[in-house]
């Protein structure tokens, strides 16, 4: 029987960074710090880590306080969507995809439904699109609330002021949502054609009335942090994300456009009636962790401003083409299709190959924050520990959709 | 912050116009170019030469495809497909590379040298399709369990309870 003293062999990603530390003592690399002598220190950090928002697990070798090397582990979340995907009709398969980035779950269902629609020819109806535009940008709205609460949180200044705010907000919104689709996130609301539940009577003056409100609250969000000088001190300057970075990481979403890169692919790639919708794109200029908390502010008054615009415009009409019973037996002709869709992190994509059967052949997911993740280790690397938490923070990482 | 990216859309041509562009470019490299709507172009691509191909798109000019999507394997059961998906920021266009390999020896260069981001892609098609990649820097796999065995998005996959210990 081991004795209870005794740890656990290091797994492979712990290994590695032994590794690493031992090769650069040999190589006599080992403190850049003048005149002290630390050791370095391999920590896990994660996967129950408060400060990681998910079960992400990062081996950090440390020297005193600056963190020499990151290793991220992942996985600890995996639920094997893709493999789910060859036992599952089309339409049996929605439900799946909410659970996959569970913070932006409509704009997944869409991401998803989206490509099944284009490998079918599937033409959904115009009042579904406008229906759409409004629950993804809703969503947009509270994932960015949570963004910015827990980011927050991690900086010791405001402690979980923010969060309060955010969430006795976000609420609001999933009780919109929750009356259209009735779920509070796990929503299955999106079907190949148009969605499933017309808006209930009353919710467009309801959701006017929110949307009227919430230039307000964004402002209160904002006077609680804008002119805190420590949350300014610990935003501004660290942890850059060159726009070389943006190109050579496939870094997308919120975090590409604090780089100053208009990568927005309500824009770059228009899908659905965003060409008719005015909005602004909103772009950061240092690409620190500051612009992209602003961004995602700026972001949330562009989606008040969209839904405000898609109420306006409306139209009468069906939610649903053709009859409801039809999208049941959708078996699209054999192909391939991807469909990249802006995500409140990023490029949220679903390549899909069809063989012509009733089931998808091969569903292959391109998470926004799996991509944007894998900077971690140069993003890091240099910081101080306590920087390390702020900036991972600020990329905004779902463990539900890296490990799907 | 210097701007090294060029302006997305800069490079101002149509879809045909990159897929022609391709098609002269690549010669003999890059087989049954075609168009998909709206602005993707699909070439096949012969796996010997998936190194320089991907260093001559990365230095394109004027649509250098500068980013790498993702990248997804396929198992098509007579073998195994692996599919680069680039993005190209002057071009604003997409190009899906199909590269087959063998489903015996499973065997391709990387190219997380020419787009680091390939590196956990290229981790993930190890994980789940069991392909090798030449010369990637740490080919761990990366959603599973470091004690896993087998490759489970392979078609022929089997669960067994052998197949993860210590579950």
């Amino acid at each position: 029987m081991p004795s209870r003293f005794e740890t656990e062999a290091p797994d492979a990603a712990m290994q590695l960074a032994l590794d690493r530390v031992r090769a650069s003592e040999e190589a006599g690399r080992g403190s850049d710090m003048q005149g002290l002598g630390f050791n370095q220190v391999v920590v896990n950090m994660g996967p129950q880590h408060p400060s990681t928002h998910g079960v992400l697990r990062l081996v950090v070798t440390l020297d005193g306080e600056l963190v020499k090397d990151v290793i991220p582990v992942i996985g600890y979340l995996h639920r094997c969507k893709e493999k789910l995907a060859e036992k599952r009709t089309y339409y049996q398969y929605i439900p799946i995809v909410d659970r996959t980035e569970y913070l932006a779950s409509m704009n997944c269902e869409w991401g998803y439904v989206m490509t099944v629609e284009k490998l079918a020819g599937i033409q959904p109806t115009r009042r579904a699109e406008f229906i759409r535009v409004i629950m993804a940008e809703l969503m947009r709205i509270a994932s960015h609330q949570v963004a910015l609460g827990t980011f927050t949180a991690d900086l010791a200044p405001l402690g979980t002021a923010l969060v309060f705010y955010m969430f006795r907000d976000r609420e609001k919104i999933l009780d919109l949502l929750e009356e259209a689709s009735g779920a509070r996130m796990m929503f299955n609301y999106f079907r190949f054609g148009g969605v499933r539940y017309d808006l209930p009577d009353g919710w467009v003056e309801k959701c006017r009335e929110l949307m009227a409100r919430m230039p307000r609250l964004i402002d209160e969000y904002e006077s609680l942090v804008k002119d805190n000088a420590v949350f300014l001190q610990r935003c501004i300057g660290k942890g850059v994300i060159t726009q070389q970075d943006v190109a050579d990481y496939g870094i997308t979403g919120p975090n590409a456009r604090a780089s100053g890169v208009p990568l927005d692919l309500r824009r770059t790639r228009p899908y659905s009636v965003y060409p008719e919708l005015d909005f602004d794109v909103r772009l950061g200029e240092h690409g620190d962790v500051y612009d992209r908390y602003q961004v995602r502010m700026d972001e949330m008054r562009e989606s008040v401003r969209i839904v405000g615009q898609c109420l306006d415009m409306l139209p009468a009409g069906p939610v649903q083409a053709g009859t409801l019973r039809a999208p049941y037996v959708i078996a699209p002709p054999p192909g391939e299709c991807y469909i990249g869709q802006e995500n409140p992190r990023g490029e949220y994509g679903t390549y899909i190959v069809s063989d012509g059967s009733r089931y998808p052949y091969r569903l292959k997911y391109r998470d926004p924050c799996f991509c944007n993740l894998q900077i971690f280790p140069k993003l890091l690397r240099g910081n101080k520990i306590a920087d390390a938490v702020a900036i991972s923070g600020s990329m905004d990482m779902v463990l539900g959709g890296i490990d799907r | 912050m210097p701007h090294v990216l060029p302006k997305i859309g800069s490079a101002d041509l149509t879809i045909d116009e990159v897929a022609a562009r391709l098609a002269s470019e690549f010669g003999g490299d890059l087989v049954d170019v075609r168009v998909q709507e709206p602005d993707t172009v699909v070439a096949r691509l012969d796996r010997a030469d998936l190194k320089q191909v991907a260093r001559r798109l990365r230095e394109l000019p004027e649509i250098a495809y500068e980013m790498l999507n993702f990248v997804a394997a396929v198992d098509w059961l007579t073998h195994l497909e692996s599919v680069y998906h680039l993005y190209s920021f002057a071009g604003n266009t997409y190009l899906e590379l199909h590269v087959e390999v063998p489903r015996v020896e499973p065997e391709l260069e990387t190219v997380s040298d020419v787009w680091p981001s390939a590196e956990w892609h290229e981790r993930e098609a190890w994980d789940m399709m069991g392909i090798r990649f030449h010369g990637h820097p740490d080919l761990r796999r990366i959603l599973l369990k470091d004690d896993f065995v087998g490759h489970p998005l392979r078609k022929d996959y089997v669960d067994l309870v052998e197949n993860h210990p210590n579950a």
